[in-house]
């Protein structure tokens, strides 16, 4: 269970005059601060997958930032299982699994030692790690690579062993940004039935995207967030409700309502 | 903390291009590069020794003799030069390798001849012989010269030596052997060591800081359930660790290879100036290194964080060399001592400090002074490596 309840965050604005046309008619710009989220609110339950969607630059990658930990909220809270994120972030960082867009790995240690790292850096013990290598590597479908240097890692291994090193230490809620971005099919898909494997055992998925079949077959709630408000945050039902039949034209109703 | 550690050199080990500037580049490639600069400098040298040189000579009637001992000479090749030529564009044109001119009052009677002035044309600007072997034959007769003026004025052996030198200034130097040498080098040691630690950390920290963002694992990294000053100091004694290690690698393979060179000749003269020493001023020395090289990494540490890129990283590290060689260039100077301001100059005073120890001349109480006051100084910036690491414009520029 994640609670996130009216999520802040801004950014000093170094040089205003290097700001794009684009930028300096966002209405989030106020003065020499750039106020990337705003009022961002969403829960997410047991077992449920929670899709973020948003334009480009809406602020989902500031949003997940903050749920991870990485960035502290200027305002809002985060609660996971009763734990406070903001107040208490390194408890928070062992319940966390967090996958980040532009994530990578550490080329010239092998799949597994990358893995392992982050285990210990958890505080898992050798064999504990071990187990639960062998077992995400059944799950992920990583054996053929694993002992291999990461330098040459396609696409698709990198993201399937950066998936593996999230959840090593099984995390309560599990956060991935843009977790199929740039992969093919095949790893796609083995990313999305791993979603649905922890959907199975329970675990909260929170995942930005942009492709909406992903949504409709995973999701069991929507949250859309355009200029750092959340406009929409519902059951998936509700989500498709907004339009007839197709799913673009629902997310394309909710930003342009959100903008009157 | 040591994980953090043992998993960064694990990864350094691995890279190739790293290895390759702390281990191959001291071991190999500097003394081969020195060594062919060497091979190239002595067969110059050789070439230049065996050269028959073409001369010239200009008023040889009057010193046939002369002229005949140079016309004798393996070494030497007579061109012939007419009297109304000019000299200089002779020389130029490299039409001979020196002139010599004779002038009318050469004899060997130097008491009624006075002073006889040679001249000589040659382009000095190259390596060259002309000097070494001139002198050689005109010694021979200015000594010849000598003795016939002495005998002529009956002095005896007392008075002659009496009136080529007749004041002499004796040196009596009461500093010892390891102090006068510790005086010539002692500055250089610390200039090369400080270099040397200096770029040793410089890649691994390209690597630990920018590297880390570059790749994209920083952010995982930063939501790992360790604390950031954890992070901070695994990080920091790995760049440390790097830089001490290409330090002794290379003043350990600058020892073997030139033992090697030298075949154990220089190294009778090196063990004398190092068994001098002592075992407790290597080990002093070596402590003062500690907290310069902690400030190195602090320094490097926090550049290397801040930068976007490998790229940005290097560009933040080139100034920094420049910082560090000037304090340390001071120690250097001749006049510059451990006493008033200098001796609260950091680098400058550790660099002094060092040289001092190695001159046996160091007073050991102002040691403990300098060690804390650069050991504070490294404190405080590794405290500012930790306040860094916690800033979020830092970390997600």
């Amino acid at each position: 269970m994640i609670d996130i309840s009216q999520l802040a965050k801004k950014f000093a604005v170094e040089n205003p005059k290097k700001l794009s046309e684009q930028e300096k008619k966002d209405p989030r710009l106020k003065g020499r601060f750039f106020h990337s989220v705003e009022n961002v609110s969403f829960h997410c339950s047991s077992g449920e997958v929670l899709g973020l969607l948003g334009p480009n630059g809406a602020g989902k990658t500031t949003t997940l930032r903050m749920l991870s930990t990485a960035l502290t909220p200027d305002a809002g809270d985060i609660i996971i299982d009763g734990t406070n994120v903001v107040k208490t972030p390194v408890l928070a960082r062992k319940m966390i699994g967090f996958l980040s867009g532009s994530t990578g790995l550490y080329g010239r240690l092998t799949g597994r030692e990358n893995i392992a790292y982050f285990g210990q850096l958890h505080g898992m013990s050798a064999e504990q790690i071990d187990r639960k290598i062998t077992e995400l590597a059944d799950l992920l479908d990583l054996h053929s690579f694993l002992d291999r240097r990461c330098e040459n890692f396609s696409t698709g291994m990198k993201q399937k062993t950066a998936i593996a090193r999230a959840v090593v230490h099984d995390p309560k809620v599990v956060i991935l940004d843009e977790p199929t971005t740039g992969l093919d099919i095949m790893a796609a898909q083995t990313v999305l039935n791993f979603i649905k494997g922890l959907k199975d055992k329970g675990v909260p998925v929170i995942f930005s995207t942009h492709h909406l079949d992903e949504v409709s077959e995973l999701c069991d709630r929507v949250t859309v967030i355009h200029h750092g408000k959340t406009h929409f945050s519902d059951t998936f039902e509700a989500f498709k409700a907004q339009s007839d039949g197709s799913l673009h034209k629902a997310f394309m109703r909710i930003i342009e309502q959100g903008a009157k | 903390m040591w994980m953090v550690m043992l998993k960064e050199i694990k990864e350094l080990l691995r890279d190739r291009k790293t290895l390759f500037f702390m281990i191959a580049l001291p071991i190999l490639v500097f003394p081969l590069l020195i060594g062919i600069a060497i091979f190239f400098m002595s067969k110059a040298v050789d070439k230049a020794e065996n050269k028959v040189l073409n001369y010239a000579v200009i008023g040889a009637q009057y010193a046939p003799a002369l002229a005949e001992q140079l016309s004798a000479s393996e070494m030497f090749n007579e061109v012939l030069i007419n009297v109304d030529d000019d000299i200089k564009a002779y020389v130029k044109a490299e039409k001979a390798d020196f002139v010599l001119v004779i002038p009318d009052n050469f004899s060997d009677d130097a008491l009624a001849s006075g002073q006889i002035k040679l001249q000589l044309y040659l382009n000095d600007a190259g390596l060259n012989m002309v000097r070494k072997r001139l002198d050689k034959i005109v010694e021979g007769f200015a000594q010849a010269s000598k003795t016939k003026a002495f005998a002529s004025l009956g002095l005896n052996e007392e008075q002659q030596v009496a009136l080529m030198d007749p004041i002499v200034i004796e040196k009596v130097d009461v500093a010892d052997k390891r102090e006068n040498w510790g005086e010539k080098i002692g500055g250089m040691i610390p200039y090369f060591i400080f270099m040397l630690c200096l770029q040793g950390a410089m890649i691994p920290a390209t690597d630990l800081g920018a590297g880390e963002k570059e790749r994209g694992t920083l952010e995982t990294l930063l939501i790992s359930p360790i604390e950031r000053h954890h992070l901070v100091l695994g990080k920091f004694l790995t760049i440390a660790f790097a830089g001490v290690t290409s330090a002794l690698i290379t003043v350990s393979s600058m020892a073997v290879w030139g033992m090697v060179l030298s075949q154990g000749m220089a190294f009778k003269v090196v063990a004398e100036f190092m068994s001098a020493i002592g075992a407790i001023d290597f080990i002093l020395m070596f402590f003062m290194l500690v907290p310069v090289v902690a400030i190195f990494s602090a320094v490097l540490l926090s550049l290397s964080i801040y930068a976007r890129s490998f790229k940005e990283a290097q560009g933040y590290m080139t100034p920094l060399v420049f910082a560090v060689i000037i304090p340390v260039i001071f120690a250097t100077l001749p006049g510059v001592e451990l006493k008033g301001g200098w001796a609260w100059v950091p680098l400058t005073n550790v660099a002094l400090a060092i040289k001092e120890l190695i001159k046996g001349t160091m007073d050991y109480f102002q040691l403990v002074a300098i060690f804390s006051s650069t050991a504070l100084i490294a404190a405080g910036l590794l405290f500012f490596c930790v306040y860094w690491f916690n800033k979020e414009k830092v970390l997600f520029r």
